[in-house]
C-alpha cells in the first residue's frame, strides 16, 4: 500500500461525498480534526486577495530590475526622491540636515555621534509571519540613504526562497560601506531575523555590529503619550502629518507572498513594495521629527508641547542639564497650563540640585500663590522652609493648610504631611519669640 | 517502651503467622562490596583532585567503563541501581572535555523539572570546587527572558527539557549557533520515561537534533541513563538511531535489603475482593514509626496521600501529642516552602514518616530512610525499585514492602516474583514513524531548515512526504529544497506528552450567573465520563453532567447528592485493513496489523454505591469516533471453541474475561498506561462484534441501533488489543511476538486467583463477564495449547 494511501487513510482524505450519518462522514470528522490539530495556526488572516484575470508581471508593476550576484539573482528595485519632495510636514532636503548629536541622544549611545547623516541605513523587511524563529523569511528587504539633497530607497525582494542567498549578500555588501542602522522595531524583530537568516546561508551578518538607532523607542517615550499606540501608521497620521491611501493591512502580507509564489502575479505585491517604501521614508521623517524635538528649544513648528516637555524630560536623564534647563524655561511660558506647570515642577529640581535655592523657591513660591493647594510645591516649600530659610512658621501654615483643604491626598502623603506638620510646629514653638 | 530495630521488628514480623500469610515473596537482597577501578589517566589533575575530596579515589567499574567509553567518542546507555554514581558517568566526562577544550558545550535532557534542578545543584557544586570558569544554567519555561540571552552565548552546560528542546530551542537554533557550533555531548537521564507517545516523539526531535547539528559540523556523543526494563540497548538505539554500548553490571557496593511482596487478605471471596491496599500500609507504617524507623509511603493518588497522612497523623496525635509534624504528607499540591521544610524536617529527622506521591520518587534529596512502603504498583517494575531506593540509599540494612491492590497489575506482581526480582517483563516501544507524529516533526524540522534533495529522515519516503506538505501549502519547493512556507510555528502545535492536546473544561453551573470551571477531561476521555446524564467526581462532590459541547469543548455540570455513579456503556467495532504479519500458534491464527476502530457510546448504567446494583439506563448520543490504528489479535474458529461443550454465551463470556485480562497484562508488558491499548471481541471484517446489552453481552452486527440482539455464529471470534493512538504507537508488534508469554501469563494470573467466578483481579468483575467467564476463559486457554 502506498504512503499516500495510509497517508490519506489517516487523515480521511479522498473518501467521496459522504451520505449524511455514513461512516464517511465521521471519516470526515476525524479528518477535519486531524487537520485542525495539523494546522491550528495557520490561516488565521487568510485575507483571500482577489486577482481576475492573466497574471501581471511585477516588473510591469515595480520599477526595477534582476541583479546577478555570485550567489545567484534577486530583484532590486531603486527609487529616488527629489530634496524638493514633501514627505507629510517635511521636505526630504530637510530630512538629511538630521542632528548627529540629537541621534545619538535618541539612541541612547554615543557611537553615533562622529557619523553624518549620510552614514545611516534606514531598513525594513517585511516577512513571512511573526511568529519569529528561524522559519520565518524575510523576503523583502526595503533599506534607503541620503544622497546630497535626495533620498534613496532600495527594495531587495527574492521572488522565490532560491534568491534569499544572493539578496542577503548584496544587503552585507551595501551595509559594509554605512556606519549605523536606523529602524523601527527593528531591535527586537527585523534585525534579529536577519542575522538568523545570515547563519543560515553562511553569510557573515554585517548588521549585529552596526550601532543602531530603533525609533520605536524614543517614539513610545517623546509622542507615545498623546497617541493610541506607537505603530509606524500612527505616528505618520498624529506626528508626521500624513494619511496613506489604499495601504495594505501588515497581516495581509504573508499571505500575498505565498500566493505570489504560486501565481507569479504582480499585483499581490505591488501595494507591498509601496507600503515597504513608504515605511522607509517615514522612518526617515520621524528620525528627523524626533531629533528636532530635541535639538531646538521650538522643535518643529507643529511640535506639541507636550513632545517638547517629554523631549526636555529626555534630555535631562541623558545628562544634558543645561539643554534641558533653557527648553524648560521656554515651555514655563507655555499657554497650555499643565505644561507650564510640569516645566516649572522640573526646572525648580533642576535648580534644587544645583544648589540653587533661591530660584528654585522663587518657582515653588510662585507656584503656591497660583494655587495654595499644590502639594508638590507647598512640599518642596515646606521641607527649604524647614531646612534652609528656618522660616518654620509659615512652612506650618502651609501644610496646615492642604491638610485641611486638600481633599485628594493618599494615606501616606496626609500622614507624611502631619509628620511633618508635627514637626514643623515644635520647631516654631522652640524658636519662636 | 523501648523501640525495637529495623532488623528486630523484621525479625518479630517474620515470626508472625498472620503477618506470613499475606506475603508473597520475601528477598533478602545481601550487601556487596563492589568492584572499583582506578581512575583512567587521562583525567585532569583538578578534577580528580576534586573528587577526592569528596572521598571518591577510585571510580566503580561500570563508571570506569562508561567513561573510557564517552572518552572514546562511544554513544552509552547506563542502566544501573538508584545510588550508583551514574551522574559521575556524565559528568566526568563532560567536565574534562570543557577544561580541556573551553569552548566545548554540552545539553543535559530531564524528563522533569524537579531532576534538572537537582542536576543542576549537583554539577554546581562540582565546578565551585573546581575553581573554574564553566557555566551551567536550567533553561525551562520559567527562565527569565532576561538570563537567556546570557545562557545561549555562555552555557557551557545547558540542562533542560524535552519539550523545551523541541519548542524553545530547535525552532530558534541560530540563537545557540556557539551551543550547537560546540556542541560535544548530550546527556539523556531516564531514558525509560521515553516509551510510546513521549518517545515517538522524542525520537523525531533527536532526528531534529543531530540535523542541526550536522548544519554546524557537530556530531555529539549521546550518555543516556535508564532504569532497568527488559530491553534497555534496543530502546536506546530506537531512540537514537545508531549503535548504542550497553553498561548494565554495575560496580557499587550495595547496603542490605529485605523486600517483601504483601498481599493484602481477601475479604470477599465471592466478589474477590481484597483488603484496600491502606490498611496494611497503615499499620505497618505506624509500627515502624512508631518505632522510630523512618518511613516513606507511597501513595497512588493525592487522595491516599491525604487519607493515610490523617490517619497517621490521628495514631501519633495520641502518643506524642505535642508533635504534629512527627508525620508529614507531601505531594505537587503542596506550597514550595512547605515543601522544603518537610525535606528538612526529613533530613535531620525530626519528621519520622512521610506519605508522598511519586512526587518524591526522584531527585529530590531527603537523605536515608530506612523503610518503605509502596502502597499500590506504582505501574512499572521501574519506578517501584526507584520508590523502594528512597530507603537505605547508601548504608545499613533497609526494607521495602510493595502492598498490592485489587487489580491485575498489582496481583500479577506480587503472585509473580520471578519477574519482579530476576527479569523484567517491561519493554519500551516507540514508534518514530507514526504518520502522524512523523509529519508533525517534518513539518518542525523544515521550519529549522529547509529540506534538500537526498536527505533522510525517519524511515518513510520523505519525499513523498515533503510533496505532501507540499500540496497542503505549508511546505515551496524550489530548486529541490523545501522551505517552510507559512505563517505558524508548527512546533507549538503538538505537544511531546499527549495524544491529544485537546480537553473539554468542566464548568459548573450550580451557582447561575458564576460558572466555575472545576476540571479537565482529555479529548478522548470525555466522551464516557461527562456525557450527558453522567455523575463526574471531584473530590468526592458529586456533579450531574447536564450538558456536553463538543463544539465549544465544554461540560456543564451541577452539584448533586445521589446515591449512584454511572458507568458509560461503549462498544468497539475493529476491522482489519491490512495483516503485516501472520503465525500459527498452537491451534490459533494469531496476527498484527493496521485495523479501523470505531468508537461509540452509546449509553450509560447507573450503579448504586457499596451495593454496586444497577439501578437504571440512560441514552448517550454522541458521534462515533473513527481511528485508524496498530493492532494485535488472534482468532479462534467456531468449529474449535464447539469442542468445549460450553454454551456460545459463556463462551462469549469467557473471550471477554481473556481479553480483560491479556489488555491488562499487555499493557504491563509494553510499559504503558492501561487507557494506551483497548480491547475488543469480534470478527476480523469488523461486521460482527460482542457488545455490553443491558444486562447480558450480545453479539451483533446493530452498532447503536436499538434492533434484535442476536446470537450469531456467522463468524470466528477474534480477540483484538489495539493501540489507542492513530497510526499506532509501535505496541502491536511486540505483543505480537509475545503472544505466548502474554497466554502463559494470564493462565497463571487467572488460575492462581483465588475468586470463585471471576474478579477485577482476574478476568472482570462478575457482574460483567458473567459468572461463567473465569472457568470458561481457563478452558478456552487449554483449547489454544492444544496438544
Ligand atoms: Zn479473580
Amino acid at each position: 500500500m502506498s504512503l499516500r494511501d495510509r497517508l490519506s487513510r489517516l487523515t480521511g482524505e479522498g473518501t467521496k461525498t459522504p451520505a449524511p450519518g455514513s461512516r464517511q462522514e465521521t471519516i470526515s470528522e476525524l479528518r477535519q480534526r486531524v487537520d485542525a490539530l495539523m494546522t491550528r495556526r495557520e490561516g488565521i488572516s487568510r485575507g483571500p486577495v482577489r486577482s481576475f484575470g492573466p497574471a501581471v508581471p511585477l516588473e510591469h508593476l515595480v520599477t526595477g530590475e534582476e541583479v546577478e550576484m555570485p550567489q545567484g539573482r534577486f530583484f532590486f528595485s531603486r527609487s529616488r526622491l527629489e530634496g524638493s519632495h514633501v514627505h507629510g510636514l517635511h521636505r526630504v532636503c530637510d530630512l538629511a540636515s538630521l542632528s548627529m548629536e540629537a541621534a545619538g541622544i535618541l539612541a541612547g549611545s554615543s557611537e553615533l555621534g562622529g557619523s553624518n547623516p549620510t552614514d545611516a541605513l534606514f531598513l525594513d523587511t517585511e516577512t513571512t509571519g511573526l511568529a519569529g524563529g528561524t522559519g520565518t523569511f524575510p523576503f523583502l528587504i526595503g533599506i534607503g540613504w541620503f544622497e546630497h539633497r535626495d533620498f534613496i530607497t532600495c527594495q531587495l525582494f527574492a521572488r522565490d526562497y532560491s534568491e534569499e542567498k544572493a539578496m542577503l549578500a548584496f544587503l552585507g555588501e551595501t551595509a559594509a560601506e554605512k556606519r549605523f542602522l536606523v529602524t523601527f522595531n527593528g531591535r527586537s524583530f527585523d534585525v534579529g531575523l536577519l542575522a538568523a537568516r545570515f547563519i543560515l546561508n553562511r553569510i557573515p551578518d554585517p548588521l549585529a555590529a552596526m550601532p543602531h538607532l530603533d525609533l520605536l523607542h524614543p517614539s513610545r517615550r517623546l509622542v507615545g503619550h498623546r497617541l493610541e499606540n506607537s505603530r509606524l501608521v500612527t505616528l505618520e497620521e498624529f506626528v508626521l502629518g500624513l494619511k496613506r491611501e489604499d495601504d495594505i493591512p501588515g497581516q495581509e502580507i504573508p499571505q500575498r507572498y505565498f500566493d505570489w509564489l504560486k501565481r507569479r502575479d504582480g499585483r499581490l505585491l505591488e501595494g507591498v513594495f509601496r507600503h515597504n517604501r513608504l515605511d522607509i521614508v517615514s522612518m526617515a521623517s520621524l528620525a528627523r521629527h524626533l531629533a528636532d524635538l530635541l535639538e531646538s528649544p521650538h522643535g518643529h513648528p507643529h511640535a506639541h508641547e507636550s513632545d517638547l516637555l517629554s523631549a526636555a524630560r529626555l534630555l535631562l536623564d541623558r545628562g544634558r542639564t543645561d539643554q534641558a534647563r533653557l527648553r524648560l524655561e521656554a515651555l514655563a511660558d507655555s499657554g497650555d497650563p499643565d505644561v507650564a506647570l510640569s516645566a516649572l515642577k522640573s526646572l525648580s529640581l533642576i535648580h534644587k540640585k544645583a544648589g540653587q535655592w533661591d530660584r528654585a523657591a522663587g518657582i515653588w513660591e510662585a507656584m503656591v500663590s497660583r494655587d495654595p493647594l499644590d502639594v508638590f510645591a507647598v512640599e518642596e516649600l515646606a521641607k527649604w522652609c524647614e531646612h534652609r530659610s528656618h522660616a518654620f512658621g509659615r512652612a506650618a501654615l502651609l501644610v496646615e493648610r492642604v491638610l485641611g483643604e486638600c481633599g485628594t491626598l493618599a494615606s501616606a502623603e496626609q500622614q507624611a504631611l502631619a509628620h511633618r506638620l508635627e514637626r514643623l510646629l515644635r520647631k516654631a514653638s522652640l524658636t519662636g519669640p | 517502651m523501648a523501640h525495637v530495630s529495623l532488623e528486630e521488628w523484621l525479625a518479630r514480623a517474620e515470626g508472625n503467622r498472620r503477618f506470613r500469610e499475606n506475603v508473597t515473596a520475601l528477598k533478602h537482597i545481601p550487601a556487596s562490596p563492589g568492584s572499583f577501578a582506578p581512575f583512567p589517566g587521562w583525567v585532569h589533575p583538578k578534577l580528580r583532585a576534586v573528587m577526592e575530596k569528596r572521598g571518591i579515589s577510585r571510580l566503580y567499574s561500570h563508571q570506569a567503563r562508561a567513561v573510557d567509553l564517552v572518552r572514546d567518542g562511544r554513544d552509552v546507555v547506563l542502566v544501573t541501581p538508584t545510588a550508583s554514581g551514574k551522574t559521575l558517568c556524565y559528568n566526568l566526562p563532560v567536565l574534562q572535555k570543557i577544561l580541556e577544550e573551553p569552548e566545548t558545550r554540552a545539553l543535559y535532557l530531564f524528563p522533569t523539572k524537579a531532576l534538572a534542578q537537582d542536576q543542576m545543584h549537583e554539577i554546581h557544586s562540582l565546578i565551585g570546587e573546581l575553581k573554574a570558569d564553566i557555566k551551567t544554567f536550567t533553561y525551562d519555561g520559567d527562565t527569565p527572558d532576561d538570563a537567556r540571552q546570557a545562557i545561549r552565548k555562555q552555557g557551557h552546560v545547558v540542562v533542560t527539557n524535552p519539550d523545551m528542546l523541541h519548542a524553545g530551542i530547535l525552532p530558534h537554533h541560530t540563537k545557540w549557533q556557539k551551543l550547537f557550533s560546540n556542541l560535544r555531548y548530550v546527556v539523556v537521564d531516564e531514558l525509560h520515561v521515553y516509551r510510546g507517545v513521549f518517545g515517538s516523539h522524542l525520537t523525531n526531535v533527536f532526528r531534529r537534533l543531530r540535523r542541526i547539528c550536522r548544519f554546524y559540523g557537530q556530531d555529539p556523543v549521546f550518555i543516556c541513563c535508564s532504569a532497568t526494563v527488559a530491553n534497555p540497548k534496543e530502546h536506546a538505539e530506537n531512540l537514537l538511531e545508531k549503535e548504542v554500548a550497553l553498561i548494565d553490571e554495575s560496580g557499587a557496593p550495595r547496603a542490605e535489603k529485605t523486600f517483601i511482596l504483601y498481599n493484602p487478605p481477601i475479604v470477599n471471596r465471592e466478589l474477590g475482593i481484597r483488603q484496600s491496599a491502606l490498611t496494611p500500609a497503615r499499620n505497618i507504617a505506624s509500627e515502624l514509626i512508631g518505632n522510630r524507623i523512618q518511613t516513606i509511603v507511597f501513595a497512588t493518588s493525592r487522595l491516599n496521600v491525604e487519607v493515610l497522612t490523617k490517619y497517621l497523623k490521628d495514631t501519633f496525635r495520641e502518643k506524642i501529642p505535642s508533635d504534629d509534624h512527627f508525620v508529614s504528607g507531601y505531594r505537587g499540591g503542596y506550597l514550595p516552602h512547605l515543601r522544603r521544610a518537610i525535606e528538612k524536617g526529613l533530613r535531620e529527622r525530626s519528621i519520622m514518616g512521610v506519605v508522598s506521591t511519586n512526587a518524591l520518587e526522584l531527585g529530590i534529596d531527603i537523605g536515608d530512610l530506612q523503610a518503605c512502603l509502596i502502597a499500590g504498583y506504582p505501574g512499572s517494575i521501574a519506578s517501584t525499585w526507584q520508590q523502594a531506593g528512597r530507603a537505605g540509599r547508601r548504608a545499613g540494612h533497609s526494607l521495602a514492602i510493595l502492598i498490592a491492590r485489587s487489580n491485575p497489575m498489582d496481583q500479577f506482581i506480587v503472585e509473580n516474583p520471578d519477574y519482579f526480582f530476576t527479569r523484567s517483563p517491561e519493554h519500551c516501544r516507540v514508534n518514530p514513524d507514526n504518520l502522524l507524529i512523523l509529519l508533525h516533526h517534518i513539518k518542525s524540522a523544515a521550519f529549522e531548515l529547509p529540506f534538500e534533495e537526498g536527505e533522510r529522515f525517519g524511515r518513510e519516503d520523505l519525499l513523498e512526504l515533503l510533496a505532501y506538505l507540499e500540496e497542503k501549502g505549508v511546505l515551496h519547493r524550489v530548486d529541490q529544497r523545501w522551505h517552510w512556507a507559512a505563517e505558524s510555528y508548527p512546533a507549538d502545535e503538538v505537544s511531546l506528552r499527549t495524544v491529544n492536546p485537546e480537553n473539554v473544561v468542566v464548568i459548573d453551573d450550580t451557582v447561575a450567573g458564576s460558572p466555575k470551571v472545576i476540571a479537565e477531561v482529555d479529548w478522548d476521555g470525555a466522551f464516557t465520563t461527562v456525557h450527558e446524564g453522567a455523575i463526574y467526581m471531584v473530590e468526592s462532590q458529586q456533579y450531574h453532567v447536564d450538558r456536553l459541547d463538543l463544539e465549544r469543548k465544554k461540560a456543564y455540570v451541577k452539584k448533586v447528592d445521589v446515591d449512584y455513579y454511572t458507568d458509560a456503556m461503549t462498544y468497539t467495532n475493529v476491522k482489519v485493513i491490512d495483516d503485516f504479519d501472520k503465525k500459527m500458534q498452537g491451534r490459533t491464527i494469531v496476527e498484527h496489523g493496521e485495523v479501523q476502530v470505531a468508537r461509540k457510546v452509546v449509553g450509560y448504567k447507573k450503579i448504586k454505591f457499596y451495593t454496586s446494583e444497577n439501578v437504571g439506563f440512560g441514552d448517550v448520543n454522541l458521534p462515533e469516533k473513527d481511528m485508524h490504528t496498530t493492532s494485535y489479535w488472534f482468532t479462534l474458529p467456531w468449529d474449535l471453541l464447539d469442542t468445549l461443550a460450553l454454551r456460545r454465551e459463556e463462551v462469549i463470556d469467557g473471550l471477554l474475561g481473556l481479553a480483560y485480562c491479556i489488555h491488562h497484562i499487555a499493557a504491563m508488558l509494553v510499559m504503558a498506561d492501561i487507557r494506551d491499548i483497548d480491547r475488543c471481541i469480534g470478527d476480523k471484517s469488523g461486521e460482527w462484534f460482542v457488545r455490553h446489552g443491558k444486562g447480558k453481552r450480545i453479539i451483533t452486527s446493530q452498532p447503536g441501533a436499538p434492533g434484535p440482539e442476536v446470537m450469531t455464529d456467522a463468524f470466528d471470534p477474534t480477540l483484538f488489543i489495539f493501540d489507542a493512538y492513530p497510526g499506532g504507537i509501535g505496541f502491536s508488534e511486540l505483543l505480537f511476538e509475545r503472544h505466548d508469554e502474554l497466554m502463559s501469563a494470564a493462565r497463571r494470573l487467572i488460575g492462581a486467583c483465588a475468586c470463585d467466578h471471576g474478579c477485577p483481579m482476574c478476568v472482570g468483575p462478575v457482574l460483567e463477564v458473567g459468572p461463567a467467564a473465569k472457568e470458561a476463559s481457563l478452558r478456552i486457554l487449554d483449547l489454544m495449547e492444544g496438544s
